[in-house]
């Protein structure tokens, strides 16, 4: 067994067909509303969290074993540490300035939210930005090293299986404190 | 059944299907999921557009393109289905309101926190979804990505609430 990989017009169309499913998971979940990211920072509803760990630990678990029977390949773009780390910290910072992050940002601008119409721009302007800053960013972030011993994905740091079952219980068992602590306040949009 | 079309679900059902779609999307297109190429093709095509003020011809329309587009239209569905399309100008927990929040604060905490947002992610490599889809395929860069973005943005979220006077109050239900 392998991927479809789809090509042509079906991949078009497949994207399209995964687009609608993704915007109406959006929908659906919170996730697409201002208030459901806000909430996790300021600790009062841990719905847009609890997500991402449930979707974590079943979403690992799966793609092993989708990835034992050759159904998928790893398939993520290479990033580099001081990247990701001083992207993740510029991202966190603009995330509680706007609440959305890209996809969000469509769908609930799609839902009616036209102040999220204001976060795409920020965001398309942000992309020539990016490709003015290339040549000094290839010179600085992109070609120090790690601190650490950095392996791309965390399988290096462990022995068969096991970064499976770990992130897979440890998601789960976060899941469940994040539950009974924080809770959800009902994700309704004010 | 009807309830599942129409309500919103509990995140142990959302966390499940993006599992399950990530997973999905990887077998059907063999190729890291995201959208940031859609968004770096549609800012230049902008740029364009500008620029020459004036439109030569469509922009491509590839998988990305037709993923931001399906986003578009999945959300607009499923919005108006569950009855949660509402037309809104201010950010719901927003303390900007009035003329000058409409057409200052709002449109300068979008613009700014969208450019940090991208910027970030353009650094990381991949957009939001991207990123979650590589943590499930235990992408060390995502779980630093994420966990950096979380920690970042609940230390700003704190940082301006207590600047805003907000901090301590402990008020509930304040959106």
């Amino acid at each position: 067994m392998h991927p479809l990989a789809l090509s042509g017009n079906y991949r078009i169309a497949a994207g399209i067909v995964l687009g609608i499913l993704f915007g109406i998971l959006l929908i659906k979940s919170g996730l697409a509303w201002r208030k459901t990211l806000m909430d996790i920072f300021n600790l009062k509803d841990a719905s847009f969290l609890k997500t991402f760990l449930v979707s974590v630990s079943v979403g690992t678990a799966l793609f092993y074993f989708a990835q034992r029977l050759e159904l998928v390949n790893i398939n993520f773009r290479p990033v580099y540490f001081w990247g990701a780390l001083s992207g993740g910290i510029l991202a966190g910072v603009g995330a509680s300035i706007c609440g959305l992050f890209p996809s969000s940002a469509v769908a609930s601008a799609a839902s009616g939210r036209s102040y999220a119409v204001w976060v795409i721009i920020g965001m398309l302007l942000a992309m020539p930005a990016t490709g003015m800053l290339s040549k000094f960013l290839s010179k600085t972030i992109y070609s120090w090293s790690a601190p650490f011993n950095f392996c791309e994905r965390l399988d290096g740091y462990f022995s068969g299986g096991m970064a499976v079952i770990w992130i897979s219980s440890i998601s789960i068992i976060l899941t469940l404190f994040l539950h009974f602590t924080i809770g959800s306040g009902g994700g309704e949009e004010g | 059944m009807i309830k599942f079309i129409t309500g919103k679900w509990s995140f142990y059902i959302s966390g499940v299907v993006i599992a399950f779609l990530f997973v999905l999307t990887l077998y059907i297109l063999d190729t890291p999921v995201g959208m940031s190429d859609a968004y770096l093709m549609l800012s230049e095509y902008c740029r364009d557009f500008i620029y020459k003020r004036r439109i030569d011809e469509l922009p491509m329309l590839d998988w990305q393109t037709g993923f931001l587009g399906g986003i578009l239209i999945g959300a607009l569905i499923a919005s108006i289905v569950g009855g949660e399309w509402k037309f809104k100008i201010f950010p719901e927990g927003g303390s900007s309101k009035g003329f000058v929040g409409f057409s200052v604060i709002t449109p300068l905490q979008g613009i700014a926190g969208g450019f940090l947002v991208m910027l970030g992610l353009q650094l990381a490599g991949d957009s939001f979804l991207g990123q979650w889809a590589a943590a499930i395929q235990l992408s060390t860069g995502a779980w630093i990505f994420l966990l950096t973005a979380l920690i970042f943005g609940g230390l700003t979220t704190f940082l301006l609430s207590l600047k805003a006077g907000e901090a301590g109050k402990g008020k509930k239900g304040g959106d």
